[in-house]
């Protein structure tokens, strides 16, 4: 039993690039994976590449600056309120006279954690259910798709307000639920189909064939290669569940004061609109940026996971 | 392709209820009931009255199936909070002018972002294509409060063009919201049609029909243009859900007696009645959107037909 479990791990290939394709003529061919592939073929492309270092840089903004900022971000100081971009506000103060550099650092914690996390819950029930209807197949996965397809393209807005009402209260992690409530559906599909391309493969059959269980094929061989597309994945969903947080932030029923998110705060900025516009733009020219690299990020490691999709 | 139609019909059946039955049991989900508020005690008999009244006391599967028929018969209850007017009552008010809004947005986006994916795609990697391409990646990426923020400081405040800041009456005041409702499925659907132009460009027909001598013009006309706007056809089922999401943002900072508008302001005044029919109401709008689409997308693609049996 145990040898033919260790001989199926030696059989079964692992997943690899022919090299050279793309190398220089004459270089020594080297051993590449398909990780170290993806890396060089997603760094290469410029586009992506600043869109990561960018989205990178701002996530380190919002983690680090309020430790270094001198500025408490929750003070109310209105001797400070409303001023402009300046030399010690670098992006000016709210009406309350709260460091708008420091306080969109935090909104960014509140902004970001909420959909990376609500993204994460979003990968773990998509994988769960696309992987289950996948790997079985069958009339389950036919009934688990017609589900799918019934639930497909509904309003997550409406379902993320109804599911905060049944929490009654909103804080980060009723945020995530309802932000993830609705919108795993899209997962779950390209996890099944990555799933069920994989099944047909030929060293997913010599496995089969040479007596592992069912759970060895699923946590071995098929569930490892849909990490390609779960990267790409935590890429796609993160801008919806972000512009979610701040459109429900924005209509007053998501993160409310004295809790800041970039919805919050740009809720709070466009009462003064008028007079001071800086401060509805701050936080939406951030939740800007973060979607625009995601998509950039989520294209880039696209290209960089299937050449084949590569736009001219 | 009639059987397929009559199929994808009947199958809306099982779907509408389905999706009725979640938001029917979510919202049984919210803890107390609109009778038992806090802030005014009821004598228990009139409480047990009230119940009775609205129905509230039979068990759950009797009220999802009184319910289901009261959405069949196109009758959504009453109003839990304002007493004499009925949810079809805020429907009837509030829905033509969402109605409006989304539709000339969605024109809006087809009439300008279509063009755009064009141009961008038959000049694709000239300065003309960038310039698109990062338009559209910033429209897309803009949250759209920020754009009705901006086209109302701008275009009605600081150079007063005339556009008023809020309402929905007359063209002009509608000039706003629809380009920011707008924008983002604009630059969706430009990056859609220069994406699937790009690929259709370099298919074997389009060597063929340029081999045989074909204009130019009409190659694109005739076939690159027909074979690349499937995609757009099938991107309009999400797109409505985009539109539906934005149209509670726009119409809230427009200030539109809209559906968007409404649905927030009954779940803060906890008019559960209205966000129960308001929910179903999208949901259905959406099935039947999904419904169109893939009737058309059956007409338009010959081979989704065999496959969708």
């Amino acid at each position: 039993m145990s040898t033919s479990a260790r001989e199926h791990e030696v059989l079964a290939p692992r997943p690899t690039i022919e090299p050279g394709a793309s190398g220089d003529a004459g270089a020594p061919i080297q051993q590449t994976n398909l990780w170290k592939d993806a890396w060089y073929r997603y760094i290469r492309n410029r586009g992506a590449f600043v869109a990561g270092v960018v989205f990178g840089m701002l996530v380190l903004y919002c983690f680090i600056y309020p430790l270094l900022s001198p500025y408490d971000p929750d003070k109310v100081d209105f001797s400070l309120s409303n001023q402009s971009p300046s030399l010690e506000h670098l992006l000016g103060t709210d009406r309350f006279g709260r460091d708008l550099l420091t306080r969109t650092a935090l909104g960014g914690q509140i902004s970001i954690g909420i959909g990376f996390a609500a993204t994460l819950v979003i990968l773990l029930v998509g994988v769960t259910y696309g992987s289950i209807s996948g790997f079985v197949g069958g009339h389950l996965d036919n009934g688990m798709m017609r589900f799918l397809d019934a639930l497909y393209g509904l309003p997550y807005l409406p379902f993320a307000i109804i599911t905060l009402a049944i929490f009654g209260t909103v804080n980060f992690w009723t945020m995530v639920i309802a932000l993830s409530i609705a919108t795993w559906f899209t997962t779950a599909r390209i996890v099944r189909g990555q799933i069920i391309t994989l099944k047909e493969n030929d060293y997913v059959r010599a496995a089969k064939a040479l007596g592992a269980r069912w759970y060895r094929v699923l946590a071995r061989h098929l569930l490892p290669n849909t990490l390609g597309v779960l990267i790409i994945a935590i890429f796609l969903e993160l801008p919806g569940v972000i512009l979610g947080e701040a459109f429900l932030s924005f209509i007053g029923l998501g993160i409310s004061p004295p809790d800041a998110s970039w919805g919050a705060m740009a809720s709070d900025g466009r009462v003064v609109y008028r007079t001071y516009p800086y401060q509805i733009i701050i936080p939406s020219v951030a939740i800007a940026t973060l979607v625009m690299c995601a998509n950039f990020i989520a294209d880039g490691l696209r290209d960089a996971f299937d050449p084949r999709t590569r736009e001219t | 392709m009639t059987k397929l139609i009559v199929r994808r019909v009947f199958w809306t059946i099982p779907v509408l209820l389905l999706v009725i039955l979640l938001t029917f049991v979510m919202m049984r989900q919210i803890s107390g009931n609109p009778f038992r508020r806090s802030e005014r005690a009821i004598p228990a008999e009139i409480q047990a009255n009230l119940e009775a009244q609205y129905g509230l006391d039979d068990p759950w599967y009797i009220q999802y199936l009184r319910y289901v028929k009261g959405v069949a018969t196109f009758d959504l209850g009453p109003s839990l909070v304002l007493r004499n007017q009925t949810v079809n009552d805020i429907v009837r008010d509030h829905f033509p002018k969402s109605l409006e809004l989304g539709a000339l947005a969605f024109l809006f986006a087809i009439v300008f972002g279509i063009p755009l994916g064009v141009i961008a795609a038959l000049k694709a990697n000239s300065w003309l294509d960038y310039f698109t391409m990062f338009f559209s990646n910033v429209g897309f990426a803009v949250p759209s409060f920020l754009v009705a923020t901006l086209l109302i400081y701008f275009f009605s405040l600081e150079w007063d063009l005339g556009f008023p800041t809020s309402g929905w009456s007359t063209w002009q005041s509608k000039v706003l919201p629809v380009i920011a409702l707008g924008l983002g499925p604009m630059a969706y659907f430009a990056r859609l049609v220069r994406g699937t132009m790009l690929e259709t460009l370099q298919a074997d027909y389009i060597r063929t029909a340029r081999a045989k001598g074909l204009r130019w013009r009409r190659v694109v006309g005739v076939h690159v243009l027909r074979n690349s706007l499937i995609p757009v056809v099938t991107a309009a089922g999400p797109l409505l859900g985009f539109l539906i999401t934005g149209s509670f943002v726009i119409e809230q900072i427009f200030a539109i007696p809209g559906i968007g508008r409404y649905y927030v302001t009954a779940v803060t005044a906890r008019d559960y009645s209205v966000v129960m029919g308001l929910t179903v109401l999208l949901s259905v709008i959406i099935i039947f959107a999904n419904l169109v689409v893939d009737i058309l997308y059956g007409f338009l693609d010959p081979r989704t037909r065999d496959v969708r049996t």
